[in-house]
């Protein structure tokens, strides 16, 4: 089930944020302090989120502290699935 | 801040860490910070308004505990103790006026009991009507929102300061010519409602942790960050404030002391030496050479890096030695690649609260639009509204507001940039030299871009920052 939910980001950021099908993003490689994410694109993954796993990532919570990798996101999504 | 300030500061919290040991931090922060928002505050032209101005600080801090607070929690013993307390000292500060010797804790002396007696016997008449309608909550915390964002305006846009001036010059009759647009300068207001205005939202959104009076009031006027941040949000803030507090240890003493002492460096040895040739109103007008005119830009840009972040050093030094680990507010933001970089890492936490309350919150409610507009249209006005906003944060004036612009601007144009260059980038940028020289020109780039946009910041008037423009490329 993680393992899924990550490819599935991973798979969604490569092609529809960063425009490179082919980029492979590591579980734990930083997405937001490193700033291959920017605050724009960051609300394109929320709603994703929203819309695939049915699990609302709040405003505030769009920062590097909740979450700054791809275990970090699926943690949080299987925490709020519950 | 001066010097003996800081020192004062930061010898009461060496007191707290060493005699107290690990007993009554919250209330010692609480006492400790009540009484420094009382003698930062510096004297104003307005008779008594070094003194009414912070005790407005705590009647809105008390009234926005009030509507924030769950229900059941407003009238325990404790909150009101704690409310017993703050009126304690606000009453023995003010009683400080009968003393024979100069006041030591207030700019001026005192103003009268009485009056004091009166507001705050108006304050608790008016938190007893809040009281009575507890069934408009909703409203309620909607227009306490509305109302710091007014009194924000009412002293930040330089019209309205004035009038307001002129208003209060007239109600306790003093001289109206001598009117002011800097006879409001009240001392961190603008952190003290942002911190508040979060809370506000966070309870609208069912979010607030729930605290009691006295852990609300030491969030919001927490001495350490009172006058420049940085802003901690409330959630965080409690963690630390709620940990047993230990007695200080050698490790803890010496982290804290050398971000201390690194930011009373920052501040009053490289910040305050770049201040004699950083640019201001007076050498823009004065300086001849472009080349002259470049190095007052440097030393400004370098100025108020190491100035801010400097202040920002002295402030988490400071609690670290009460046990509390402020955010971080600056990471090396002139060494960053790009300006969207930069942003991230320059006064991180004012654009971490702009990004949660009006960035995201707006960018969500324009992809909700049946048609939404297109994307980079969309992303045009999300970036150059959010910068022109934290433009309006330092104040309301044409520059900032240009200031604004060329960052919202300089973001989206970036943000353009990279999504055609990205994948062509990559591809090129295959050796480890290719790389380099990307990232060496981003950052020269991305710094001189900053650079240019601090002549707004820096100066007060669009003439003299476009004077300094077309002198810096030799056009004049």
């Amino acid at each position: 089930m993680t393992t899924e939910i990550i490819s599935t980001l991973a798979k969604f950021i490569a092609e529809k944020i960063l425009k490179q099908p082919n980029k492979e993003i590591k579980p734990d490689e930083s997405l937001i302090s490193s700033g291959l994410i920017d605050s724009f694109s960051l609300m394109d993954l929320a709603l994703f989120v929203e819309d695939t796993y049915g699990v609302r990532i709040e405003d505030t919570e769009l920062n590097a502290q909740t979450f700054d990798n791809l275990s970090q996101l699926t943690e949080l999504i299987a925490s709020r699935q519950k | 801040m001066t010097i003996n300030q800081i020192l004062i500061v930061v010898a009461a919290a060496l007191f707290w860490g060493f005699v107290m040991r690990e007993r009554g931090r919250l209330h010692f922060i609480l006492i400790a910070s009540i009484i420094v928002i009382f003698w930062l505050q510096s004297a104003l032209p307005l008779r008594g308004f070094d003194f009414w101005l912070p005790v407005a600080t705590l009647v809105i801090t008390i009234f926005s505990w009030y509507i924030t607070a769950a229900l059941e929690a407003r009238h325990s013993r404790k909150n009101w103790s704690t409310l017993a307390l703050i009126i304690t000292i606000v009453l023995l500060l003010n009683l400080t006026r009968f003393l024979p010797f100069d006041p030591a804790l207030t700019a001026s002396r005192p103003p009268q009991t009485e009056i004091l007696l009166l507001i705050l016997a108006l304050s608790g008449l008016f938190l007893f009507l809040t009281k009575k309608l507890t069934r408009f909550h909703t409203a309620l915390l909607a227009i306490a929102i509305i109302s710091l964002i007014l009194i924000f305006l009412a002293i930040k846009v330089p019209a309205f300061a004035y009038w307001v001036s002129y208003g209060i010059r007239l109600l306790t009759s003093q001289s109206l010519e001598q009117a002011k647009i800097t006879d409001l300068r009240w001392l961190g207001f603008s952190y003290v409602a942002f911190r508040i205005i979060h809370t506000l939202r966070d309870r609208q959104m069912g979010r607030l942790p729930d605290v009691d009076l006295a852990e609300y009031m030491t969030y919001v006027i927490f001495f350490p960050a009172f006058t420049a941040g940085p802003i901690d949000r409330i959630e965080r803030f409690m963690k630390d404030l709620r940990q047993p507090a230990t007695a200080l240890g050698n490790d803890e003493l010496l982290v804290a002391g050398q971000r201390f002492i690194l930011g009373l460096f920052k501040k009053f040895v490289i910040a305050d030496a770049l201040a004699l040739i950083a640019l201001n109103d007076v050498n823009a007008l004065q300086v001849r050479t472009a080349g002259w005119t470049w190095i007052l830009l440097y030393a400004y840009a370098f100025q108020i890096y190491f100035d801010f972040s400097g202040y920002t050093d002295i402030a988490i030094g400071t609690s670290r030695l009460l046990g509390i680990k402020l955010p971080e507010n600056f990471s090396t933001p002139y060494l960053k690649p790009n300006l969207t970089q930069f942003w991230n890492n320059w006064h991180i936490t004012l654009t971490q609260w702009f990004r949660a309350y009006f960035f995201n919150p707006t960018t969500r409610w324009l992809r909700s639009w049946k048609n939404p507009l297109p994307m980079p249209l969309m992303i045009l006005v999300t970036q150059v509204a959010t910068m022109v906003l934290i433009g309006f944060w330092h104040g309301v004036t044409w520059n900032f507001t240009l200031w604004g612009l060329w960052h919202g601007l300089g973001l989206f144009i970036h943000n353009r940039w990279n999504e055609f260059t990205r994948a062509r980038a990559t591809a090129w940028a295959t050796t480890p030299i290719r790389q380099n020289v990307l990232a060496i020109s981003g950052v020269l780039i991305t710094f001189h871009f900053v650079a240019l946009g601090w002549i707004f910041f820096a100066l007060s008037s669009t003439s003299t920052s476009l004077h300094v423009f077309l002198k810096l490329f030799s056009i004049k």
